[in-house]
């Protein structure tokens, strides 16, 4: 075995080993730190094998590796393989998702301290399984083995998000997580039904013809739409924040919701087939983009705003795809993972020193909170496309790759867009970090060194890692230039202007009602109406569709069971009586019965 | 033409009592309607060219089983009526299984190709005792082994059982055996 | 007369007996309606023996006579014990250990 295949075993099934292990010995689990301790160097196994396997992989770039063994059986071939793809996508993604995962288990060490040991034990364990899942999707050859690893964090997700499952809200929050995603899941496997039975197997390299490339990659489409929380199934986004903030960082900004968009990186030779679904693509996206980046003006909730903002996020990149630019999608999807998890962990930080999440209690919190201040400042301009940010240049090229594509509309809305990133970005900052402070920041402090070391670690490349861009592209087998003229710092105004909008309404650290623009679409956010349309969708059709399904069942399918057991009681009955012990009826049976044998002998 | 008549007179007769038979509410009548019946067929047998068995018909049955059925009846009298009961019940599905019955033979008569005229026989009795006691020997002596049995069967069956002197085995003990008094069905 | 005539007339006597058979509750009427049965089988009997042309009919038809008196008088026989056992009366219903 060569030593690519070993680093990304070890990367896969260490993890792995340790949640299995978690799982199955409840009194080490119960320990609490102990275990948390050993699930975080299990963490830390599986990202220097992803370092080095990096590495590696830079000095090859353009090797393309392939194990797999095959796995179900099928008329002498197998109908599907099991085994771990090697390229310089998926080994840029498995240290993304290492490395945050890594920032956000040694976060969580001193986040999380005051849990109880065994529910402590229980969301290391949580944690191990998730990277394992993760990583299962992006190391997979084919779609199959894909769609389990999607399946897979789909379960994690609902596992964390009801993390507390005692709060109801937080409950109602992971199944709503759970049966969006899973609706959204029927596209992943009608594409997969789709696939097979046109090409007679799961590979995305095939070439099955553009009318069922359309297909296929629309339903996979479906899928994106709910994993990474696009209109109109992005609903389950904000109530997911509902989990542990460390679990909002990892999950629903950086790795999972981008499972989605790594899945049309993986499978674009498909997408390259189907120009209706990229068609599709940049519409969805550039209108999640803006749709998102508005509501995250008016939330008052530091977590939901930065939901919404990676809901935003996700859509540029859904719309990068579909204009096209892979680089863009891909590298987008790098830089937001660890600027997008570097603020969501500035959020813990705050969120836990003044135990609240409502901005409103925050405020004037620079002074006692530097270090969080200052790479929250970094994530917020990075994310909002300042000049030399990690953001500046993966915004840049979408914006870029989006206007090539000739479409105006989607740009503008990507580029108004830009501009709330950064209005509602330094609205936050402002509120939080200045002004005047509240009774709860009064006592607020930074968080030990488990709670620093990540933020200082993710602060990083979320600065420095768009130098890089060029770099790695080469490894995904991609020409990208970052070109360094007047033309390229151009869209950096409209950042620029909308921190100096957010400066001006909200330079004093104070909470001022939203502008009068989106107060009516604040109220629309906040009434929920698009839940209540799913809601009624399905009171209308699922509970009745149901209830005719369990009528059906009840009525038909037993009511033919137990008529056969009621036939069979009252012809027993009925046939009873003719044990009437009375002679003549005897007589009568016999005589009949000699008439009978007769005619029948006489007639055939 | 003559027998024609005959036989139409012979079947009216015969169907009649027949009916009267089955009929009959008084069992005493049934017996004697009976009886008609059994004289009826004698004279049929003699339409039939079979005057030896017409007298055995006379003899046997309308002499023999009429009177023997005359003191079945009076031998089992309840009460003291004269005019004894003879109830039918179950008429219904009694009528539907005749008719069905009757329907099946006459389409099998009439489906079966039969001969129109009788062929001409001369009345030989003598030759008729020469079949009986020659190729049907064996059933003749076999008869009256079985007439003997049910001679014996007959009085076993039907004696009267002394209380003192009781043979019987225990079980099979009848009139002393106390279930059977109150007559009830378990 | 065909012999066809015979028989149906022989039928038509047989069907009786037998709507008597069933319908018939006491002991003694069941006897009289079989008595009839069996009369209408010699009839028979007699009838093919005639159109056959030589005896065997007739041969037949005594020993039937011989075996029906036989039966009838082990079925009285059998009337007078069921009387002195069920005092009450003698209708076959009454005979009810078969009763399921």
């Amino acid at each position: 075995m060569s030593l690519p295949i070993e680093l990304a075993l070890v990367a896969l099934f260490v993890p792995a080993a340790m949640a299995v292990l978690l799982a199955l010995v409840p009194p080490l689990r119960r320990t609490g730190r102990p275990a948390a301790w050993l699930s975080v160097l299990a963490a830390t196994v599986s990202l220097g094998a992803a370092v080095w396997l990096f590495a590696d992989q830079l000095a090859h770039p353009t090797r393309d590796l392939l194990e797999s063994v095959a796995w179900l059986p099928h008329a002498g071939a197998s109908m599907a393989d099991v085994g771990l793809r090697i390229d310089g996508i998926s080994v840029g993604m498995t240290l993304v998702v290492t490395l945050v995962a890594f920032c956000v288990q040694v976060f969580s060490l001193d986040y999380m301290r005051s849990e109880p040991d065994a529910d402590l034990g229980r969301y290391f364990a949580y944690h191990s399984f998730f990277i394992f899942s993760m990583l299962m999707l992006v190391l997979a050859p084919n779609l199959l083995q894909l769609f389990f690893g999607w399946e897979l964090v789909g379960l994690t997700s609902y596992l964390l998000i009801g993390f507390y499952f005692k709060k109801p809200s937080a409950a109602k929050a992971a199944v709503k997580a759970f049966w969006v995603t899973k609706l959204a899941d029927t596209g992943l496997l009608l594409a997969l039904l789709v696939l097979y039975s046109h090409t007679g197997g799961f590979e995305w390299t095939s070439h099955p013809g553009a009318d069922v490339a359309t297909l296929v990659t629309l339903l996979l489409f479906v899928a994106v739409v709910g994993k990474s929380a696009q209109f109109p199934l992005h609903v389950w986004l904000p109530d997911a924040m509902e989990g542990p903030t460390p679990v909002s960082a990892l999950l629903h900004a950086a790795t999972m919701v981008a499972a989605g968009v790594y899945l049309i990186v993986r499978t674009d030779p498909l997408f390259a087939q189907a120009a209706l679904t990229r068609e599709v693509m940049v519409y969805i996206g550039s209108f999640t983009a803006i749709f998102a980046a508005v509501i995250a003006c008016v939330q008052t909730d530091i977590k939901k705003v930065l939901a919404y903002s990676t809901c935003s996020q996700l859509g540029y990149m859904v719309a990068a795809l579909g204009a096209g630019s892979v680089m863009g999608g891909y590298f987008h999807l790098t830089t937001h993972a660890f600027f997008k998890a570097l603020l969501f962990l500035g959020a813990g930080s705050v969120i836990h020193a003044v135990h609240s999440n409502e901005m409103s209690d925050m405020g004037g919190l620079w002074g006692r909170m530097k270090l969080t201040g200052t790479v929250f400042l970094v994530g917020s301009i990075s994310l909002a496309g300042m000049p030399f940010t990690a953001g500046f240049f993966s915004k840049d090229l979408i914006l870029e790759s989006m206007l090539e594509s000739g479409r105006l509309l989607p740009w503008l809305a990507l580029l108004g867009a830009a501009f709330l990133t950064a209005f509602y970005m330094g609205r936050v900052f402002f509120l939080v970090f200045l002004g005047k402070r509240s009774e709860k920041a009064e006592h607020a402090h930074e968080g030990g060194w488990e709670m620093r070391l990540p933020l200082v670690l993710l602060a990083i490349p979320a600065l420095l890692g768009g130098y890089f861009g060029a770099h790695f592209a080469g490894m995904w087998h991609l020409d990208y230039e970052p070109e360094w003229n007047l033309q390229a710092f151009a869209p950096s105004l409209v950042p620029i202007l909308g921190f100096v909008a957010a400066w001006s309404m909200y330079g004093r650290g104070e909470a001022r009602p939203a502008p009068a623009m989106l107060a009516p679409i604040a109220r629309l956010a906040r009434s929920g109406a698009l839940d209540h349309f799913y809601e009624g969708v399905y009171r209308v059709l699922g509970l009745k569709l149901a209830a005719a399904v369990g009528f059906f069942d009840r009525y038909i399918v037993d009511g033919l069971i137990n008529l056969a057991g009621y036939l069979t009681l009252t012809g027993g009955q009925r046939v009873r009586r003719l044990q009437s012990g009375n002679v003549r009826d005897y007589v009568f049976v016999v005589a009949f019965a000699i008439f009978a044998l007769s005619a029948f002998g006489m007639l055939r | 033409m003559i027998d024609r008549i005959a036989f139409g007179i012979v079947a009216a007769a015969l169907l009649l009592s027949a009916l009267r038979v089955v009929t009959s509410k008084n069992l005493v009548h049934s017996v004697l309607w009976l009886g008609v019946t059994l004289a009826s067929t004698a004279v049929a047998y003699l339409l039939l060219s079979a005057p030896f068995i017409a007298s055995i018909q006379i003899m046997l049955y309308t002499g023999g089983i009429i009177t023997l059925m005359l003191f079945g009846v009076m031998l089992t009298r309840r009460g003291e009526d004269l005019a004894i009961p003879n109830d039918t019940s179950e008429g219904g599905r009694a009528l539907v299984l005749s008719l069905a019955t009757f329907g099946l033979f006459t389409g099998a008569v009439v489906m079966t190709p039969l001969p129109l005229d009788a062929p001409s026989i001369t009345v030989d009795t003598a030759e008729l005792g020469r079949q009986i006691l020659g190729p049907n020997l064996m059933a003749f002596e076999v008869l009256s082994v079985l007439l003997l049995a049910v001679m014996v069967g007959a009085i076993v069956i039907a004696r009267r059982r002394d209380a003192s002197v009781d043979h019987t085995a225990p079980g099979l003990r009848l009139d002393t055996d106390p279930s059977s008094e109150d007559g009830s069905a378990s | 007369m065909p012999l066809a005539a015979w028989l149906i007339l022989a039928a038509g006597l047989f069907s009786i007996g037998l709507y008597g058979v069933a319908s018939r509750r006491g002991a003694i009427g069941i006897l009289l309606s079989v008595e009839l049965m069996a009369n209408a089988v010699n009839l028979i009997f007699i009838a093919f023996g005639r159109y056959r042309g030589d005896h065997l009919g007739q041969v037949f038809t005594l020993f039937a006579v011989a075996l029906t008196v036989a039966e009838v008088a082990i079925g009285l026989a059998l009337v007078i014990l069921l009387h002195r056992v069920r005092r009450s009366d003698e209708r076959v219903d009454a005979v009810r250990e078969l009763h399921g």
